[in-house]
Order: structure tokens, then sequence, then C-alpha cells
């Protein structure tokens, strides 16, 4: 990975940005992705500002509040917290050539990534049972003001998210074993790095909307 | 080579990982007592949430991104996408205006 | 150091000729052979993105008369050979969405920011080759979806390639679902394709360019690929994101751009337009970087104003992010935008006049040679200038009001679209054809090809003005049925004529383009006698590109320098003190 200057082929570039090829590329893969989301998130900010009525939190959702659970969503936000210092954390491990804190650091990263998806999943699955869809049921839709924007803009953005953190936490556990095969050294250590720069990505849409 | 270098004159200011955790931690909590417990307008709440966001994902990637350990072409490069972000919001947003 | 001596001995490195068939042209890394794909795939699509044109002309010449040869349509098109409404719908649609995003812009994106960038920046390969070779299959997928669109019950997509909601929204609207759907999955999957290779294109400019070759001695073509890769890398994403919402409103009864709701129609056509808009300029630069190429070539001169010509092409690239307002003056939004849309869109005027101005500062008493690239090049600075100016007329708020919506729009999408773009591909095929397959076209045919299609395309498309001032209505079934349109009617009828002999005058486009691959003159390494580094090695251009890398000591427009014999300075070649050097070029 540290070719940054010499190619295949023992070519020499001219050094550009002087970071390997897979840390630039996976730059530029994130630009596009800030654009991803800011046409979804973008779409929400519009119908949200774009209407009058709006679903509330804290409020039950019979009396035009949503059914989140705010406690939870912030929970799952500070798991991800969580998880972006263990990734760090091995990052800086791996720096040091220090493979036994990589190994820790990593295995936890994967365990809090797929709990994050895995309570997301089941909040989903009680906001369903709760009767709260993308597109809103006739009874709900009568009580909740812009139900159905609310629910799809909802659905959209975190599922979204979700998907990213779920291929997140895939590439995560690929990486996690190969550390654990001794893929990685001091020197050599690109994919700990770029995965990490996606990680960290991903955690900063953690946030959710009220 | 170019990496290790890039390390190397990171490794004498290295952030604490930890301390920006708190951080992150303190603005999550923040960020939740708000939307419960504040009284304010609608609209200033969720500009403060927003701005809390913002504060949030900078510190993410400046320390945990190691942007600002970053020459200035990548942070250029990185960060190019954010005014045609603004720009698209803000624009359409005068829609409603 | 790779000089041109050399670049004459034989390979030694060619390992790809162990590989296996199938690794070497099929699923193959090497940039060269993915671009040849693009290259077959795109024309394949290029042909029937024409055919269906073919097919809206004759109902708008001949409304309502059986198509010759029309017995074979299924009934649900056009039975016995009449063009159905439903149908003729669909096929506005899917030409559009055909020329747009599976010939014009793969034909320039993936076939020559593929085959040239490694080539010209003097690397062995791009950064990410796998991505790569995944890049050019997703796009084969996405259009096999899309030509699959047009055979799926209640056919394909019919609501424009704007795919404007709710119109595109609503299968009702249409009467159609699954063709609409597949439309959607098709573009999803296209962006993809269309991401791989940005990433690919952005960081083999940034990280893979040989010792000396510093931005402000490439190639401006390079430029052009470069920037309209930063284009399409921000772009095309906010267009997944607007048909991924489009279609949850299809399929799962969100309501995204749906009124009835609370939704926005207005939000589509925004979001549709924040990528739209750097979309027609993903779809010029690249042509106009390669035209000022071989401009420069033709006309033995160096380019003139190179630097001006690079930051004109920043400018458009960034002007091209607040103007997309300009689509949707009669939309009914904010007045306040609409006025500020119009002053930037102008501004455009602006570095596209410079690079105009600078085309002809640069053939200006220039050694002209007309070779076939060199005609086709000319003919992209004349149509397109054409084309520019018909833009500024929309671009005026008021004036738009009497010209949207009509055929002075398509007038002007073709004078750009056809005239630019699809002029500048003309002029790379036949310029690179030999670096590709290591033979030479035809250069008469080419020119009686180019005269033919010059001449034809005109007939074709310059009409189209005077229709669209007139009042005839763009995407109308049949003309005739407005009382004030009938008086139209001959010269509609002229255009379809024209547009069948456009389209039959490219046949010997084609049977030059494959007979010379077969039997066409061998080509010597450098036969335009160019500077550019990928001329430095055989034709064809042999696996991992440069023996040894290449060292370049100035930019590419070393024409007619008083300091060699030659009127051509090749990029890699040093100047021992000034004391001239002979180059030779056909070897």
């Amino acid at each position: 990975m540290n070719e940054a200057t010499i190619l295949s082929g023992g070519v020499r570039a001219e050094p550009g940005m002087r970071v390997y090829n897979q840390k630039l590329g996976m730059w530029v893969f994130l630009a596009s992705e800030v654009m991803f989301f800011t046409s979804l998130i973008g779409a929400y900010i519009i119908l949200r500002f774009g209407t009058d009525a709006w679903a509330l939190p804290g409020i039950p959702l019979e009396e035009g509040g949503t059914p989140l659970a705010i406690n939870l969503t912030a929970f799952n936000t500070f798991m991800l917290i969580c998880s972006s210092v263990t990734m760090v954390k091995a990052f800086a491990a791996i720096q040091q050539g220090d493979q036994k804190n990589l190994r820790l650091f990593l295995s936890l990263t994967v365990l809090l990534g797929a709990s994050f998806v895995g309570i997301q999943i089941v909040e989903y699955m009680a906001l369903v049972r709760e009767g709260f869809l993308p597109h809103c049921g006739e009874h709900l839709a009568a009580l909740v003001p812009n139900c159905h924007l609310f629910g799809s803009t909802f659905y959209t953005m975190t599922g979204f998210h979700g998907a990213h953190v779920s291929i997140g936490v895939l590439c995560m556990i690929w990486v996690t074993v190969k550390a654990f095969r001794g893929g990685y050294t001091k020197e050599d250590h690109g994919g700990v790095e770029v995965i990490g720069l996606y990680w960290h990505f991903v955690d900063r849409w953690g946030w959710r909307w009220g | 080579m170019a990496m290790e270098t890039d390390m190397e004159s990171a490794e004498g200011k290295k952030p604490n990982y930890y301390f920006i955790w708190l951080v992150l931690a303190v603005l999550t909590a923040v960020e939740v007592a708000l939307a419960y417990f504040s009284g304010m307008p609608r609209a200033v709440l969720i500009i403060v949430l927003v701005g809390l966001a913002v504060w949030k994902a900078t510190l993410v990637a400046m320390y945990y991104m190691h942007l600002k350990f970053e020459r200035l072409r990548l942070i250029v490069l990185a960060t190019a996408p954010l005014p045609l972000a603004v720009i698209l919001i803000l624009v359409v947003l005068l829609e409603y205006a | 150091m790779a000089t041109t001596e050399a670049a004459a001995q034989p390979r030694s490195q060619d390992h790809h000729g162990e590989m296996s068939f199938i690794r070497k042209y099929i699923f193959s890394t090497d940039h060269k052979v993915i671009g040849i794909q693009f290259l077959f795939t795109c024309l394949f699509f290029l042909a029937v993105g024409g055919l269906l044109a073919m097919m809206v002309r004759w109902q708008l010449g001949f409304p309502g008369q059986p198509m010759p040869g029309g017995g074979i349509m299924p009934d649900t098109m056009a039975p016995g050979g009449i063009v159905l409404p439903e149908f003729y719908n669909a096929l506005v649609t899917m030409h559009a969405t055909f020329m747009i995003f599976f010939a014009v812009m793969p034909l320039l994106v993936g076939v020559y920011a593929n085959f040239l960038i490694p080539l010209k920046i003097g690397a062995p390969d791009m950064a990410f080759p796998r991505l790569n070779m995944m890049s050019f299959w997703i796009f084969v997928l996405s259009g096999v979806v899309m030509l699959v669109s047009l055979f799926v019950e209640g056919g394909a997509a019919a609501a424009g390639w704007t795919a404007y909601a709710p119109l595109s929204a609503v299968p009702d609207y249409t009467g159609v679902s699954t063709g609409q759907q597949l439309w959607i999955i098709s573009i999803i999957l296209f962006g993809a394709s269309s991401l791989l290779g940005s990433v690919n294109y952005i960081t083999t400019v940034v990280n893979m360019r040989a010792p000396g070759m510093t931005l402000f001695r490439m190639p401006l073509s390079i430029w052009s690929l470069f920037i309209t890769a930063i284009l399409a890398l921000l772009a095309v994403p906010v267009l997944a994101g607007a048909v991924i919402m489009l279609l949850f409103d299809q399929t799962i009864g969100t309501t995204f751009f749906l009124p009835e709701n609370g939704g926005r129609p207005l939000l589509w056509q925004h979001l549709f337009w924040f990528f739209g808009h750097p979309e027609v300029y993903i779809l010029i630069l690249p042509a106009m970087g390669i035209v000022s190429d071989i401009l420069a070539n033709g006309s033995r001169k160096p380019i003139f104003g190179y630097r001006s010509m690079v930051y004109a092409l920043i400018a458009i690239a960034f002007l091209g992010w607040i103007v997309w307002g300009h689509h949707m003056f009669q939309s009914g939004m904010n007045p306040l935008l609409g006025a500020s849309f119009m002053v930037s869109t102008m501004a455009i005027a602006i570095p596209s006049a410079i690079k105009v101005f600078n085309w002809l500062g640069t053939i200006w008493r220039g050694n002209l040679q007309f070779h076939t690239p060199m005609l086709n090049a000319i003919a992209f600075v004349a149509l397109f200038t054409i084309g520019g100016l018909s833009g500024i007329f929309m671009a005026s708020n008021t004036v738009d009001i009497f010209i949207h919506d009509t055929y002075f729009i398509v007038a002007h999408i073709h004078y750009v679209l056809f005239g630019g773009s699809l002029f500048g591909i003309f002029a790379a095929i036949y310029f690179w054809y030999p670096k590709m397959f290591g033979r030479m076209m035809n250069e008469t045919w080419g020119k009686v090809h180019f005269a033919l299609t010059f001449t034809f395309y005109n007939l074709v498309f310059f009409p189209m003005h005077i229709l669209g001032m007139g009042g005839h209505m763009r995407r109308i079934y049949d003309p005739n049925e407005y009382e004030f349109l009938q008086r139209f009617q001959g010269m509609n009828k002229f255009i379809s004529i024209s547009a069948f002999l456009l389209f039959a005058v490219q046949v010997p486009f084609l049977i030059n383009f494959f007979w010379s691959l077969f039997k066409g003159k061998k080509a010597p390494d450098n036969p335009w006698r160019d500077n550019g580094l990928e001329w430095t090695v055989p034709s064809p251009a042999p696996h991992g590109n440069f023996e040894t890398a290449p060292t370049v000591y100035r930019g590419p427009y070393e024409f007619s320098s008083p300091d060699v014999e030659e009127d051509f300075l090749p990029q890699n070649v040093p100047l021992n003190g000034g004391g001239g050097r002979k180059v030779t070029g056909d070897r």
C-alpha cells in the first residue's frame, strides 16, 4: 500500500495527492455519498419546512406525535459513537504494530455495529406493529398530521443509513478476519484505514431527526 | 512511503481519541435533553440540533478521519461536495420562503 | 526513459498474450480492452436510440400511416405498423434515455476516459482495474434491463426521460408500471457503474501521472474528462436518491412527489435538474476536450490559450451547479429564483465563448490538415456555437415563456448533443481508431460519411428552430390534430425524410468501422504526427502501455516548434540544449 509513487511494474508516478490510491479512492467515493445523502436529507428538510403540521416527538401517535422511542434512538446513536472510537483505536493500534489491540478493537467495532443494526431492526418491527409504516394506513392518516411524509422520510433516511452500516459491518468482518490471520502490519495496514474512513463517515450520519 | 510520512507528521500531535468520544457523547446527551425538555420554538430547536450535529460531524471528520492532519488538497477534495449540498437545500427552501 | 526509439523496439512484457480468451477480452481488467468493450456496446445502443428516433420521425412526418416494414411490430406497440399513442410516448422517452445514458455519456466517458486517461498521462493502467471491469459489466446489466423494459407488459417508461412526477409516480397516469420501475432500476445500476468509473478516473488522474506530467501539462482531453468525472461523481448520486424515492412512490405507496398527501412535485424537478444540468455538461465537456486536442493537431499549431481553456472548463463545471432552475422557468417556482437562475445561466455564455474563440484562434492561420477527425472537429465548433447561441434564448426567462416545450428546445438540445457531442465522438473514433485497433479507418469513406452526415444533420435539425418558433409543441403524437400546426406538415415530412437519410448514411460509417478492423491499412505508431504519450507506444497499444515510464518534458501542443525540424514535438522527447533533435513520426 505504500505505493503512492511506485506503481505496479516499478513505474514512478507524479506524486499527486501523496496518499495511496485506495485511500484517495475512498475519499472520492465518500464525496459522492455526501451527495446521495444530500438528496435524501434535502428531500426531508424541504418536505418538513413545506408543511405546517408535522408529527411531534414525545407525544403518543394518536395525539399527533411520533411513535419513535427517542431513548432507544439516542442509545443507538451512542453505540455508533462508541464504535467510532473503537475503530480509531484499532487503527492507532496497528500504527504501532500492536496486533492484540487491533484484533480486540476491530472485534468490538463489529460487535457494536452489528448491535446497532440489530436494534434498528427490532425498532422497525415495533413500529410496524404499531401501524407506523412508510405509507400510513387510513386510520393513522386521519389522526397524525402528515403521517405519510413523516413515515416516508423516516424509513427512507434511516433505512439507507442502516443499509450503509450493514455493508460497513460486512466489510468490517472481512477486515477483522484478515486481522486475525495477521494480514496487517505496522507498515502495511491500508485496509484498516480505508474501512475506518467509511465507518466514520457512516457514523456521521448517525444522528436522527426529531 | 507517503502514508508513513503522513502518519509520522501526525504522530507528535495524535489526538486523544477518548476525549473526543466523551465530547461526542455529551453533545448527543445535550441533543436528547433539548428535544425533551427545552421549551424552544420548533424552528429554533431544529436549527440548534442541526448545529450540534454539524459540530459532531466536524469533530469526527477532523480527528477520527484524520482530516486535520491531511494535506490541504485532500481537505479540499473531501469538503468539495458540501457547498453544493448547501446550495441545493437552500435554493429549494427558497421555494417556500 | 521511453524515447521514440525505445518504443519501436519489440515488446517483452506482453503478458496479455498468455491469458485465456475470457480473461483477455470478456472479463478484462485492461483499461484499453474495457474502453473497446464500451465502444462496441455503446455503438449498439446508439443504433437502438437512432431506430427509436426513426419511428418517432415516421409518426410525425406521416401520422397514422403504417411504417414500411412495420408489420413485424407487436400489436401492443404498433398494430399493422401504425404507432399507437402510448407507444409514441414510450418511443420519445426511450430515445432520450438510450441516447443520453447509454450512448453519448458512456461513449465519451466510458470509452475515452478509459482508453485515453492512462495512455495520455503515462500510467500502466487505471488505479482500480477490477472496479473498472465491474463498472463496465454493471453498465451492460443496466442496459439490458433498459432494453428488456421495452418488451414488458404495459410497455416501456412513457413519462419522458425527465420522468416528471407525479406523471411518472402514478402508474395510472401513463398506463405503465413495470416499464417505469425497470427504468428506475436501470438508472440506479447505471449510477453505480458511473460512480465506479468516476472514482477510478479521478484517482488515476490525481495519483498516477508520469513524472513530469504536471496538471498543466495534461492534454485538454484529460482535463475535460477529469472535470467530467467530478461532475458525474457528485451529480449522479442525487439522481439515484431521487429515483429511489420515485420508486417508493410507485411501489410502496409513499408520497414524496405526490401532492395529495403533502408531497412536492417540484421537489422532483429540483432534484432531477440538480443532477440534470451537470449531466448536460457531462455530455459536452469531454467532446470539447477531445476537439481541442484534434484541432491543435489538425492546425499544426499550439492550442490557443491553453490555461484559459482549462479555467473555462472549470468555470463551466462550477456554474453548471447553479443554473438548474432554468429548466423550470415554467414550473411555477419562486420568481426570485427564476431571475437569479437566468443570470447564472447567462454567465455560462462567457466561459463557453472563451472556448469558441480559443478554438478559432487555434485554427486561425494554421497549416490546416483536413483529415476526417479534423473535419468532424470543425463541425463540432460550428454546430456547438449554433446550439450555444440558441441556448441563450432559452436562458432568458421571458423568451422562454414563448419557446418553452416547443421544437426550439428540441433543436437546441440536438445541436449541442448531436452536433456537438456526437461529432466530437466521431472525431475521436476516427482519431484514436489506429491506437485502439492498429489499423486506419478508410479516409475517403470517412470524408463521405462526414459530408453526408453534416448535410442531413442540418437538414433535420435546423428547420426545428422554425417549427418551435411557430409554436410546435414537443412530444405530441399527431401534430395534425391542431389546426395551427397543419401548415407545418410539409416541413415535418421534410425533416422526417432527412432524418431517415441521416440514419441511412451512418451505414458507410459502420461498414468502414468493421471493414477496417480486419482489412484497414496497418497503422504506424503515430499516424497523425501528434505529441501525446499514447502515440509513443505501438499501435495497437500493448498490455501495460509503456515499457518503461515515460518522462514528460512539456505540454501536449508543441506543434511547429522552431526547436525541431519536424512540425511536432512529443511530450516525452528531451531537447538537448536547444539543438534541434530530429524526431521521426511514421515508422
